[in-house]
C-alpha cells in the first residue's frame, strides 16, 4: 500500500508526485464520433469520460421524470421559449475498483446530471432555440476523482463541437487542502485537481467557470472545511479553471486546423483569427 | 473515422508518467486490483546543503516558502568513512532497530527513501509513526525522499521480480543516484553514502554495483561508542525460528464444550475458579482451586487462551515438569507490545518473537536452578464458564493511530489500553478516531475469536478529555461500577414530605413516639472527622449511683425513615454504601436524610437507636440494653477539637468530663481486644489537601492518629459485637453478621521467608495473638518506620473481611480474624452502609420494637443482599484509593519530590518502591537506573538485585532508599502515572 495523503507536508509531494498547484495530464479529443451531432472524450489523469450531443432537435417523447432536464423554460420545458439541456449519465460498472451496478435512479448520478445540466445551460443560447431540446450524455469509463469537474469539461467540448452557440467554455475542476478539517491546520496548502485518494481523505470543492472570466458557474463543496481555510481552496480552484480553459482551446483549435488542413470545411470568415498555417 | 485510441505516445509529458500497479485483497476475500498514477520529475531535491543545483528547483508551497535543507554539510565519520556519509537504512534496518536510530549519540544524517517509508508502514504502524517523528525532529536530520516519484530514480517492477527484490533494487539505485548526484556538486570532501541492511542478498548486489553498503552490526561497529550500541542490535539469526504459522489457522486453542468440562471437574480431572492476571506481568495469571493450597499458576498467552481478569474458567492442570516458579520479572503489554499493528491481524504469529524471549528467560531461570521445593503447579484455559466482561474505561492507543484517519471519517482499527492494567488491549473499529484520541472512553468487548491476538470491543462513550477532573473521577466510578446517577423520583417521592423542615414531633402521644425513650436530658456529643455532615454515631457517658458507668452509643435511626421494600430501600440495596472520593460523595441514601434528617447534627432533636451498657470502672460489662429513642446531641467535636478540649485541663464542665471518662474506658478496652490477639494492621493512608475555591488538589498530609479516634472506633466496634449477639440470639439462621476468615498459612509463607532472611526475624501465624505478637516483634531499631512496614505487608496477605447471613456458615467460622472477636456485624453507619440497615431492621425486630418484616428473614434474600454489598464495599475502598492516587499524581504535577522509600518487592528487571509520605508505590526498572540497562544479577534467595555497568547498586527487601517522585506522561500511550527515579540506597 502506497503512503496517504498526510505525508504532503514530508517534502510538500501529494500522493501521485504532483506538487500542490499542478493539474493531473488532461487529454482530450473532439468529434470521435463522426455520427454524432457533437462528441469529444476526455481524461484527467485516470478519470476518462466519453460525451456525445445530440441536438438541438425537437424534443422526443417525455421520459418519466427526466432528472437531468434543466431548460431556462419553465414548467413546461419542451414547449417552452428555451431549447432544454437533458443530462443523461452512465457509470460504468468497470469504471471503479469495485464492480458495482449504478442503476439509473441513483441520486448520485441524479444530482451530478442536474448540476451538469445547469452549468451548462448558462453558457448555452437556449433561448435560440425554442421547443426543443439538447442532449447530452456522458459515460463514465474510469473513475479517479474529480467526475464531475471531467463531466462538465468533455459536455463543454461536445456541445463546441455539436455548434450550440454558447457565451463561453464553462470549464471545471477542482480543489482541496492538505490537511483534514480535524487536523484544524490553518497551515495547510491547497490542492489542485484531486484524485480518488485526495478525494477520500481530504476536503475539497468542484468548480467552474465561464471562459477567462473569474465568474462561478458551479461551486460544489461537500466536505467540512474551515471557512478560512476556503478562500484559499477557490481562488487556486478558478485559477485551475482557466488552465483547464486553455487546454480545451487548445484541443477545439487543434481539430479545427487539421479539419481546414483536411479540407472538411472551408476556412471561413469566422475562423481568420485563428492561426491555421 | 477518429478513433478513441489513447494517444499516450505523442504525449511530450509520457516519459514523466507512470503508473503503478498494485493488487490487494479485502477482508472479506476479494481481490483488487489498484491502478494509481505516479507523475515522475526531476525537481526532488537530494536535501543536501552540499547542493549547489537542487537548491535552485526546491519546492515551494502555497505561501511560497521554499523547504530547508536538513543533510548538513559536513556529516559526521567513521572509522571506514573518514569523510563523512550519510546513511540509507532499508526497510529491515528500521524494523528491527528502530530504537538504535532514536539514539542521541549517533545516526544523523539519514535519507529515509519513500519506499522504505511505505514498507514501514504496512508491516507496523508505531514503528511508522515513530520514524516520522525522527523525521519532524530537528537535530536528528532525518530526511525523507520520494525516490519513486524521481525520474532518475524510480524503478519498474520486472516479470517475474518479486516486490522484495524490486524495492531493494529500488533502494540501491537511490543510493547510487545519491553518490553520483553529490559527485557532481564542486564540495572539497563529498560524502559517501552508505546503505545500511542486514539482508545478505542484497548487500552481495551493493558491492557488485560497487554501492556502499553494510550490515548493522558492522555499521555500528565503526561508530566510537559502538560497543554500547552493538547491545542492541536483535540477532538477525533469530528470524529463521519464527515458527511458521499458516495464515487463516486460528491462534488460539479451541475450547472445551460445556458437557466435557463438566464432565472434566466433576471428575476431577479440570478445575474451576476465577482467572486473576498478576498486576506486574500480564502474561502470568493464577487461579485458586479448593483441591490445590497453592493457586494454579498460567503462563503465556495461549495458555491463559482469552481469559480475562475475573472471568470464571475451567483449567486443566499441567504434567509436573512444567511446574514453574511465579515469575520474578516484570513484563508490561505496553512494552512488549507496542509495535504491533491493529490492522495486520492476518500475518500475526500467535505468540509474538519479544513475548516468547520474555518467556524463555524465565524458564532458563527455573531450569538453572534445582528449586523443586518452590515450583507451582500450572495449569491452561480449556474453557470459560461464564464471561464477567463489563465496560472498560480506557484510552487509544495514539501510536496504532495512522495518521490518515486522524484525518477522515475511514472506518480504522485502533488499539485501546484500559485503565485497569490486568485487562488486555482492545481492538475497536471506530470512524471517528479523530475525535477520540486524547479522551478518556468507555469501551465493551464484544468478543475474543481464535483467530484474533486481541479481543475486539465497540466504543460506548467519551466522559471526556484525559486528566480532566470530571473525565477522570466518571472514569473511576465507571470503572468500579459505582451508581452515580441523580437519585430517580421514585426514590425521592419515598422522602418525609415537610423536607428539611422536618422534627421529631413535640407531642409525645404521636405514633413516632411509640416505644421510644426520652434520653433528650443526656450529655450526648458526637466525634468525627472535620467536615463530616453525615453523622452517624454520637456518644455519652454517665456515672451511675452503684459506682458503675452508663455508657451510650446513638445510632442514626435511618430504619424510621427507609422503609423495607420501597423504591428508596431498593436503591440503598443496590448502591450498597456511600463512596468517599477526594473532591466527590457518591451517597447511599438522599441528601435529605443522609446530611439532614438521620443525621445526628447539634442542638436538634433526632431519632436514634441507642446501644446502653453498664460499665464497670475497669470496662467489664455488667449488662447491655438495646433501645429506640430521641436525643439532642450537645456538640459535635472534630478528632482535633475533642483531643484538645480533653487535654485542657481547665476545661472541667460535664461534657468534657464524660469525654475523658469515654476515654479511660476506650484504652483498657483495647487493652482486652489486643490482649485476645487482635491485629493492628496498617496500609498507607493520606489525605489530599484542596484548594478550597478551585478545589485542585495542593498537597499531600499523611493521616495523624489521635486518641479520640480510637476512642471512637472502640465504642463503635463494642457496640457492633454487642448488637451481633443480641441479632444472632434471636435469629440463628438469619442474622446479618461479618466474618474475617483466618488467612492461609500459605499466603504468609513468602513474607516470613522474607523477614527471616533479610532480618532474622519470626513471624509466627499459628493464630492472630501469635501473628500480633510476632508482628510487635518486627522493628529494626534504626528504621521505625519499618514496623508499619511489615505491617503493610502482612495486611496484604490477609483474607478480605465479608457480610455473610448466619445460616451460611457453622458458629466456629463466624469469627473476625482481625479484630480477635467470635462475633461481629455492622450496626455503626447506617446512614453509609446498607449491611447497617438491615442489622438495625434486624435489632429492631429482636427487641420487639417492630414486627419482623420478611425480607429480613429470607435467607435467600439476605444473602443476595450480602453478595451484592461485599462486592460494592470492596469496589467503594478500591475507587476511594484511586481517587486518592490520582489526586496525589495531581498533586505532584511539575513538582519533584524527593523522598525516602522503601523497597517492597524485587524483580529480576525491576522493583517496587513505596513512599510512605504520600502512600503511593511505583516500579522502578532496571531500564529506568541508567541508559543503557544496567545489567543485573538477580539472588531470589537472598531477595537481592545487583546491577553492573552503566550503574552499580546493590538494592535489597525492605532497603530504605531515596528516591525522586515525579509525576509524569508516557507520550506514546497517553499514560499518565508517578514516576520515581532512584536516588541513592542508604
Amino acid at each position: 500500500m502506497p503512503l496517504d495523503t498526510s505525508t504532503y507536508n514530508l517534502a510538500l509531494l501529494r500522493v501521485d508526485g504532483r506538487r500542490w498547484n499542478e493539474l493531473r495530464r488532461v487529454h482530450a479529443q473532439i468529434r470521435t464520433q463522426a455520427a454524432a451531432d457533437g462528441s469529444s472524450y476526455l481524461e484527467m489523469g485516470h478519470t476518462k469520460v466519453m460525451c456525445v450531443v445530440t441536438g438541438p432537435s425537437e424534443p422526443g417523447p417525455r421520459r418519466g421524470t427526466g432528472g437531468g432536464g434543466a431548460g431556462g423554460g419553465g414548467a413546461a420545458a419542451g414547449a417552452g421559449a428555451k431549447a432544454e439541456v437533458v443530462v443523461s449519465i452512465v457509470i460504468a460498472g468497470f469504471s471503479s475498483v469495485d464492480r458495482k451496478r449504478h442503476g439509473r435512479g441513483d441520486k448520485r448520478t441524479l444530482e451530478l446530471q442536474s448540476t451538469v445540466a445547469n452549468a451548462l445551460a448558462a453558457s448555452l443560447h437556449t433561448h435560440l432555440f425554442p421547443h426543443s431540446q439538447v442532449n447530452i450524455s456522458l459515460h463514465v469509463l474510469s473513475q479517479d476523482g474529480s467526475l464531475l469537474a471531467a463531466l462538465i469539461n468533455a459536455a463543454t467540448l461536445a456541445c463546441v463541437d455539436a455548434g450550440i452557440p454558447m457565451t463561453d467554455y464553462v470549464a471545471a475542476c477542482t480543489a482541496g487542502s492538505t490537511s483534514t478539517y480535524a487536523a484544524n491546520d490553518e497551515g495547510a496548502d491547497p490542492l489542485l485537481d484531486l484524485n480518488h485518494q485526495e478525494e477520500q481523505e481530504l476536503p475539497g470543492l468542484t468548480v467552474a467557470t465561464l471562459g477567462e472570466s473569474d465568474r462561478v458557474v458551479v461551486l460544489v463543496c461537500e466536505s467540512r472545511v474551515q471557512v478560512s481555510r476556503l478562500e484559499g481552496m477557490l481562488a487556486v480552484g478558478v485559477d485551475g479553471c482557466k488552465q483547464v480553459r486553455e487546454i480545451l482551446d487548445r484541443v477545439v483549435r487543434e481539430k479545427g486546423r487539421r479539419m481546414v488542413q483536411e479540407g472538411t470545411v472551408e476556412k471561413g470568415i469566422g475562423l481568420n483569427e485563428m492561426d491555421v498555417d | 473515422m477518429a478513433s478513441l485510441k489513447r494517444s499516450l505516445d505523442s504525449d511530450p509529458f509520457s516519459a514523466n508518467i507512470s503508473s503503478k500497479v498494485y493488487v490487494r485483497s479485502t477482508k472479506s476475500g476479494k481481490v483488487q486490483k489498484i491502478v494509481r498514477e505516479v507523475y515522475l520529475r526531476q525537481d526532488i531535491p537530494c536535501s543536501s546543503r552540499l547542493c549547489q543545483t537542487c537548491i535552485k528547483t526546491a519546492p515551494r508551497d502555497a505561501a511560497g516558502r521554499p523547504t530547508t535543507f536538513v543533510l548538513s554539510e559536513a556529516p559526521a565519520g567513521t572509522s571506514v568513512f573518514p569523510q563523512g556519509h550519510y546513511l540509507v537504512p532499508d526497510t529491515n534496518a528500521f524494523l528491527t532497530a528502530m530504537d538504535l536510530f532514536e539514539q542521541s549519540a549517533a545516526f544523523y544524517d539519514v535519507i529515509v527513501l519513500q519506499v522504505v517509508l511505505e514498507e514501514v508502514r504496512n508491516r507496523s504502524l508505531p514503528l511508522y509513526n515513530r520514524l516520522i517523528g525522527l523525521t519532524k525532529s530537528e537535530d536528528k536530520r532525518f530526511y525523507v525522499f520520494f525516490n519513486e516519484f524521481r525520474l532518475e530514480t524510480h524503478v519498474a517492477r520486472q516479470e517475474g521480480e518479486s516486490v522484495n527484490d524490486r524495492n531493494d533494487r529500488a533502494v540501491r539505485k537511490a543510493v547510487a543516484w545519491y553518490g553520483q548526484h553529490l559527485a557532481r556538486t564542486k564540495a572539497k570532501t563529498v560524502p559517501a553514502v552508505v546503505m545500511l541492511s542486514n539482508d545478505r542478498d542484497n548487500l552481495r548486489k551493493a558491492k557488485q554495483e560497487g554501492i556502499s553498503a553494510c550490515s548493522l552490526a558492522e555499521y555500528v561497529k565503526q561508530l566510537r561508542d559502538g560497543d554500547r550500541l552493538l547491545d542492541m542490535i536483535p540477532e538477525s539469526g533469530d528470524q529463521g525460528i519464527v515458527k511458521e504459522k499458516r495464515p487463516g489457522e486460528p491462534l488460539y486453542p479451541e475450547y472445551f464444550t460445556m458437557s466435557k468440562m463438566m464432565t472434566g471437574v466433576k471428575n476431577g480431572l479440570l478445575h474451576q475458579g476465577i482467572f486473576n492476571v498478576s498486576p506486574y506481568n500480564y502474561l502470568e495469571g493464577s487461579i485458586r482451586v479448593p483441591a490445590f493450597p497453592k493457586p494454579l499458576l498460567i503462563l503465556g498467552r495461549e495458555n491463559i487462551n482469552r481469559a480475562i481478569d475475573g472471568d470464571l474458567v475451567v483449567v486443566e492442570v499441567l504434567p509436573k515438569d512444567q511446574w514453574k516458579e511465579p515469575s520474578t520479572q516484570v513484563i508490561e503489554e505496553d512494552t512488549i507490545t507496542k509495535n504491533e499493528n491493529p490492522d495486520a491481524e492476518e500475518t500475526a504469529d500467535l505468540v509474538s518473537e519479544k513475548e516468547r524471549k520474555a518467556l524463555q528467560e524465565e524458564v532458563k531461570r527455573t531450569h538453572n536452578k534445582t528449586t523443586e521445593g518452590h515450583a507451582q503447579p500450572t495449569a491452561k484455559v480449556v474453557g470459560v464458564v461464564k464471561r464477567n466482561w463489563r465496560q472498560y474505561v480506557g484510552h487509544i492507543d495514539q501510536s496504532s493511530v495512522s495518521q490518515s484517519t486522524q484525518q477522515g471519517r475511514k472506518q480504522d482499527t485502533v488499539f485501546v489500553i484500559p485503565m485497569d492494567k490486568k485487562i488486555p488491549k482492545i481492538r475497536l473499529r471506530t470512524r471517528q478516531v479523530a475525535e477520540l484520541v486524547g479522551k478518556r472512553i468507555l469501551v465493551a468487548i464484544d468478543a475474543w475469536d481464535r483467530g484474533s491476538r486481541h479481543p475486539i470491543g465497540h466504543f460506548v462513550r467519551c466522559l471526556g478529555e484525559l486528566e480532566t477532573k470530571a473525565a477522570e473521577t466518571e472514569a473511576l466510578l465507571l470503572e468500579y461500577d459505582v451508581q452515580y446517577r441523580p437519585f430517580p423520583k421514585t426514590v425521592l417521592d419515598c422522602l418525609p414530605k415537610e423536607g428539611h423542615d422536618w422534627r421529631v414531633p413535640e407531642n409525645m402521644d404521636d405514633p413516632g413516639w411509640r416505644d421510644r425513650e426520652d434520653l433528650r436530658g443526656l450529655l450526648i456529643c458526637s466525634i468525627d472527622p472535620i467536615g463530616c455532615q453525615d453523622i452517624d454515631d454520637a456518644l455519652h457517658s454517665r456515672p451511675l449511683p452503684n459506682g458503675n458507668i452508663e455508657v451510650g452509643v446513638h445510632i442514626a435511626d435511618v430504619s424510621h425513615f427507609v422503609k423495607p421494600n420501597n423504591a428508596m430501600d431498593t436503591e440503598a440495596s443496590i448502591r450498597g454504601t456511600t463512596v468517599y472520593m477526594v473532591d466527590k460523595r457518591i451517597d447511599m441514601l438522599p441528601m435529605l436524610l443522609g446530611t439532614d434528617l438521620c443525621s445526628l447534627k447539634p442542638y436538634v432533636e433526632r431519632y436514634a437507636f441507642s446501644v446502653l451498657w453498664e460499665m464497670t470502672t475497669d470496662a467489664d460489662i455488667v449488662n447491655v440494653r438495646f433501645t429506640k429513642s430521641v436525643i439532642k446531641s450537645r456538640e459535635a467535636f472534630s478528632y482535633e477539637q475533642a483531643q484538645l478540649r480533653v487535654d485542657d485541663q481547665s476545661q472541667q464542665d460535664e461534657l468534657t468530663k464524660s469525654i475523658r471518662t469515654l476515654l479511660a474506658l476506650s484504652r483498657k478496652l483495647k487493652q482486652k481486644r489486643l490482649d485476645a490477639g487482635a491485629l493492628s494492621l496498617s496500609s498507607p493512608e493520606v489525605k489530599v489537601q484542596m484548594e478550597s475555591e478551585t478545589s485542585d488538589p495542593i498537597d499531600v498530609k499523611t493521616k495523624e492518629l489521635l486518641d479520640t479516634m480510637s476512642l471512637v472506633e472502640e465504642f463503635m466496634l463494642l457496640a457492633n459485637v454487642s448488637v451481633a449477639r443480641k441479632i444472632y440470639e434471636a435469629f440463628p439462621q438469619t442474622a446479618i453478621l461479618r466474618r474475617h476468615g483466618a488467612p492461609p498459612k500459605t499466603n504468609f509463607d513468602e513474607l516470613a521467608n522474607q523477614l527471616r532472611v533479610k532480618r532474622g526475624l519470626n513471624l509466627s501465624v499459628e493464630s492472630s495473638r501469635a501473628l500480633a505478637d510476632s508482628l510487635d516483634a518486627c522493628v529494626d531499631p534504626k528504621e521505625p518506620f519499618f514496623n508499619t512496614l511489615a505491617r503493610i505487608m502482612a495486611t496484604r496477605c490477609m483474607m478480605a473481611a465479608e457480610y455473610f447471613c448466619s445460616g451460611t456458615q457453622a458458629y466456629p467460622e463466624f469469627r473476625h480474624y482481625g479484630l480477635a472477636s467470635e462475633i461481629y456485624t455492622h450496626f455503626t453507619s447506617p446512614i453509609r452502609r446498607y449491611a447497617d440497615l438491615v442489622a438495625h431492621r434486624q435489632l429492631a425486630a429482636a427487641i420487639g420494637y417492630e414486627a419482623v418484616h420478611p425480607s429480613v428473614r429470607s435467607r435467600g434474600k439476605l444473602e443476595a443482599v450480602c453478595k451484592n454489598i461485599n462486592v460494592r464495599h470492596r469496589n467503594a475502598q478500591l475507587a476511594g484509593r484511586a481517587s486518592i492516587a490520582y489526586y496525589v499524581g495531581q498533586a505532584l504535577r511539575g513538582k519533584a519530590a524527593e523522598e525516602d522509600g522503601f523497597v517492597l518487592k524485587i524483580f529480576s528487571n525491576g522493583f517496587v518502591v513505596l513512599v510512605p509520605r504520600f502512600g503511593i508505590e511505583a516500579l522502578i526498572r532496571l531500564r529506568d537506573l541508567g541508559d543503557p540497562e544496567p545489567a543485573a544479577e538477580y539472588d531470589a534467595e537472598t531477595y537481592t538485585l545487583k546491577t553492573s555497568g552503566s550503574r552499580e547498586l546493590t538494592v535489597e527487601l525492605f532497603q530504605k532508599v531515596r528516591v525522586k517522585v515525579t509525576d509524569q506522561k508516557d507520550e506514546a500511550t497517553g499514560k499518565r502515572g508517578v514516576k520515581m527515579e532512584l536516588l541513592s540506597v542508604y
